[in-house]
């Protein structure tokens, strides 16, 4: 039998029982449990805790936390361990019917362990997020338009504002790491799945339990402490905090399953000759992204913990009246935060690195300096927390240690530049759409770096700190930085994910809107904050007025970009032009695999001899001709499932 | 990790790369056009440096403020060179380097095979741990003479609740909802809060910190020019942080007394306000 005689993994017929419970669950079930366990809890807590202290808290919690479990068992997050538990492992059948195996389009809304699948719905959570942030941040933008403005109460701008971060902080942290990490990553090492398919399943159907909540929290009566919640304010806000509290701990959830399976995936999952110095720099984006991820969020989780545990049952971890400091509430979100926002960053930076590699035909210029550049990001992020506190008057004397970590961070992000400007130095450029955005972020990240460096100066924070110089500033990197890699990676990699051409026509149009609207909206914020207008506040005095409303008209420049590219998103997965298995002649492992790919990736086990950035040199031939093997001849306990 | 095998095969290639620094007029290498990209970028930047900060920025009013205009515009400048490099590199690249091959689908040749310079990455190395080592410098020395003890000083107590400010006077039992300052006297802001964390900024001071119940901060700050100054609320607050401003005046000497005095202060207590507070002063640090 040929290897193209050999049935495909996804054409095996299963019995009729194939999957158990799993047969009868999905994206509806799910959300009926939710529903009908959230409405329980509200009632049981409703009656039991009719008259206490802290009631409303308390009932508002533990609904939202009902909700979290219901829609979670609804989907089938829990039924694996069960059946564990109970002596009834899964057999193979069950796990190539988790793996969607027959199920047609209908895996994208059930418990689907493939990690194509996961990786696709990511995407499209990533994009219905970004939806809702950007809608939000278009209200913050017009009630900015002028003076004095009263068309949102002040009670509505500062729930908007607050959701508006949260929602976009929760939708860059998956943006990359949630459809690139999971549907490219694995692929590009050679394996069949990530190392953990149920967690990485069950990585994504949390977050989705997460984000009702958080949305939930408009209804009663928002939130006023901005997505930092700094305490004590957060501790006296409305129930809303509650529900942001609970999203918070589901979403670190879900990110610390995600984390794991990503570094154990690339640990032991990689093919043979796959060795650590071969790995495509996009892969050891992802290992430290999420390496990080597991050090940083499970602070915020003991943060939001304690702080609805303050709230709740009446704790003092931050209530200043019986010895609580909210100093500490900062410290264990700035540890959160900071290495956060690498997290966001350097999978985008990964993916445009591999872009740059590919589009200017030559090999990633000083790979090792790279990942020691990355892996330097990773060691200082973890030292420079207390920056975002210089002007708070926790240990002044500590000011100066705190400047020195900044500013050296600024090291290893210039090496990392400098590997990407030399990846494009002499080479033969090659601008199609996707090497456009590694432009941008050529463009966008010196300013938002530079910018960074003012604020990094104890001295000139001191100014700056809580102004929309800060914003501006934050802006740029996360938007105008790690959002740019993002678009640049669904260009990259869309044609291996959906099997079509992103459109270049009219992606482009997209990215000329949002190239010009992230300039001119910013910049508008970096001349609000040094005419020194305070973050966050939803009515200004008219001396702000002409900076705020060219920020504004930017913001609709910028709106008009992302929805046009989203309109080409969803406009080519539906009619684009159908694309090779290889469409940009790159030589990464994920482009040498069929379009569409098959279930477990390869039509014959991928043997690596060398890295994948060979351009311009000779083929070395390898020292060993690797024998072809068809998949499924091995043993069964091999395959990820 | 590559075998020798492939070193050797890179090496090969390395060899048979064009000189690119060498050969032919100079005015004709690609490393000098790419320079007069850089020169031309880091002159734009360096005139931005010193021209803008100082017409969007408010009128400065303090010591400190002039701290924050002169590391705005030297980090500028030293910034400037920087990005140019990688957006002159970046404009070269799009203009030279850009191949255009008769089918749209169809890469162009390979570039160069660069593996790496030890030579770039040694110099880029070397000059940022160099502009490191002055921002530090910069910062530290700055900071520190922010905190010196200062002869002429008074000390003012700032509370802020939700969602106005107030200051007071220590032994004059004034208190005021705008701070009255005078002009070239060091003022050591004692900050606190009765409710939530607030951001006590003096705008056109050039100076902030935190205002945190259960805790006092302490920021100082040196006027030394007359006029109308803002102060925000630089902390979200809750409901009404946007409408949490106030104003201030820098006075001169005399005015501030006889302002202290028609707030109802007593001349003893007023002329005490200055000597009490010098001991304190000197007490700090």
């Amino acid at each position: 039998m040929t290897i193209a005689e050999a049935p495909l993994l996804e054409d095996t017929k299963l019995g009729p029982k194939a999957g158990g419970l799993y047969r009868h669950q999905n994206f509806g079930t799910g959300l009926a449990t939710g529903i009908i366990l959230g409405f329980i809890a509200w009632a049981l807590s409703d009656w039991l805790l009719q008259g206490s202290n802290w009631g409303s808290d308390m009932v508002v919690t533990v609904t939202c936390v009902g909700w979290v479990i219901g829609f979670n068992a609804g989907i089938g997050t829990f039924n694996a361990i069960f059946r564990w538990t109970a002596g009834r492992d899964e057999t193979r059948e069950d796990q190539l019917y988790g793996a969607g195996v027959g199920q047609g389009w209908k895996r994208y809304f059930k418990y689907c362990t493939d990690h194509k699948v996961v990786g696709t719905q990511y995407l499209v959570l990533v994009m219905v997020l970004f939806g809702v942030g950007g809608t939000l941040a278009m209200m913050i933008r017009t009630q900015l338009l002028t003076p004095h403005n009263q068309w949102l109460s002040m009670q509505t701008y500062n729930a908007i504002l607050s959701i508006h971060g949260m929602v976009m902080i929760i939708a860059t942290i998956i943006m990359v790491s949630g459809p690139f990490a999971n549907f490219i990553m694995p692929i590009m090492i050679g394996a069949k799945d990530m190392a953990f398919p149920r967690l990485n399943a069950m990585s994504f159907w949390v977050v989705v339990s997460a984000v009702p909540p958080i949305l939930g929290s408009f209804f009663v009566g928002g939130i006023d402490s901005g997505w930092t919640t700094y305490a004590p304010l957060s501790v006296q806000t409305s129930p809303g905090q509650d529900m942001f509290s609970v999203t918070i701990i589901t979403f670190v959830v879900s990110v610390t399953v995600a984390g794991i399976n990503t570094l154990v995936t690339v640990i032991t999952m990689r093919a043979p000759g796959m060795t650590m110095g071969r790995l495509p720099i996009f892969v050891w984006a992802s290992i430290v992204a999420g390496t990080l991820g597991l050090y940083a969020m499970p602070a915020f989780l003991m943060a939001q913990s304690a702080l609805l545990t303050d709230r709740v049952v009446g704790t003092s971890f931050y209530a200043p009246a019986t010895g609580g400091a909210g100093w500490l509430y900062e410290n264990c979100f700035w540890i959160m935060g900071h290495p956060e926002v690498y997290v966001i960053l350097i999978p985008g930076v990964g993916a445009l690195v591999e872009i740059a590699s590919t589009f200017a035909r030559k090999p990633v210029f000083a790979y090792k300096a790279m990942v020691a550049g990355m892996l330097g990001i990773a060691g200082l992020a973890i030292m420079v927390w207390a920056h975002h506190m210089f002007t708070t008057g926790w240990a002044p004397n500590l000011a100066n240690p705190w400047m020195l970590t900044t500013e050296l961070i600024s090291i290893p992000t210039g090496i990392v530049f400098l590997c990407l400007v030399g990846t494009i130095w002499r080479g033969s450029i090659w601008t199609r759409l996707p090497m456009y955005w590694v432009y941008l972020f050529l463009w966008n990240f010196i300013i938002g770096g530079v910018t960074g460096i003012y604020l990094s100066d104890v001295p000139a924070d001191q100014y700056f700190h809580g102004d929309m110089f800060v914003t501006a500033h934050f802006h740029f990197t996360l938007l105008g930085g790690a959002m740019i890699g993002a678009a640049g990676a669904v260009c990259y990699w869309f044609p291996k994910l959906s099997t079509r051409i992103f459109d270049e026509r009219l992606g482009k149009v997209a990215f000329w809107f949002i190239a010009i609207g992230i300039q001119v909206t910013y910049y508008g914020q970096f001349w609000e904050g040094f005419e020194g207008m305070p973050r966050r506040i939803g009515n200004y005095a008219t001396l702000f007025q002409p900076a705020n409303q060219m920020s504004t008209i930017g913001a609709y420049i910028l709106m008009a970009g992302w929805i046009i590219f989203g309109y080409t998103l969803v406009h080519s997965w539906m009619h684009g032009e159908r694309a090779s298995a290889n469409p940009w002649h790159a030589k990464t492992l994920e482009w040498h695999t069929p379009t569409p790919v098959p279930l477990e990736n390869f039509l014959v086990d991928p043997v690596v001899t060398s890295d994948p950035y060979g351009y311009g040199e000779p083929e070395v031939a390898p020292t060993k001709e690797p024998e072809p093997v068809p998949v499924g001849t091995q043993s069964s306990e091999e395959g990820a499932h | 990790m590559s075998t020798s095998h492939e070193d050797q095969k890179r090496e090969e290639i390395s060899e048979q790369i064009d000189p690119f620094f060498k050969g032919g007029p100079i005015y004709r290498r690609p490393i000098f056009k790419i320079g007069v990209i850089w020169a031309i970028f880091t002159i734009i930047g360096i005139l931005i440096a010193l021209l803008l900060p100082q017409h969007i920025m408010p009128t400065n009013q303090s010591h400190e403020f002039s701290d924050v205009m002169n590391t705005v515009v030297l980090f500028s400048i030293l910034a400037a060179p920087v990005a140019a490099v990688v957006w002159a590199i970046a404009a070269y690249s799009l203009v030279a380097w850009r191949k255009r091959m008769p089918d749209y689908n169809e890469p162009p040749p390979d570039g160069a095979p660069l593996r790496g310079n030890t030579v770039a990455i040694s110099a880029w190395l070397g000059v940022s741990v160099f502009l490191v080592i002055v921002l530090l410098v910069w910062g530290m020395t700055v900071l520190g003479s922010q905190n010196q003890a200062q002869a002429n000083t008074i000390r003012v107590n700032v509370t802020g609740q939700q969602w106005l400010w107030n200051f007071s006077y220590p032994g004059t039992g004034v208190s005021s909802n705008v701070l009255e300052l005078p002009e070239n006297t060091t003022v050591i802001f004692q900050v606190t809060s009765q409710d939530v964390t607030h951001g006590f900024w003096p705008v056109e001071l050039g100076t902030q910190i935190d205002a945190n119940p259960g805790f006092i901060t302490y920021i100082q700050a040196t006027p030394d020019k007359l006029g109308r100054f803002d102060v925000r609320c630089s902390q979200l607050c809750g409901l009404y942080h946007s409408y949490m401003y106030t104003h201030g005046e820098v006075v001169t000497p005399s005015q501030f007394k006889s302002w202290l005095r028609s707030q109802g202060a007593s001349s003893s207590s007023v002329n005490g306000f200055t000597s009490i507070n010098k001991t304190f002063a000197e007490g700090k640090n």
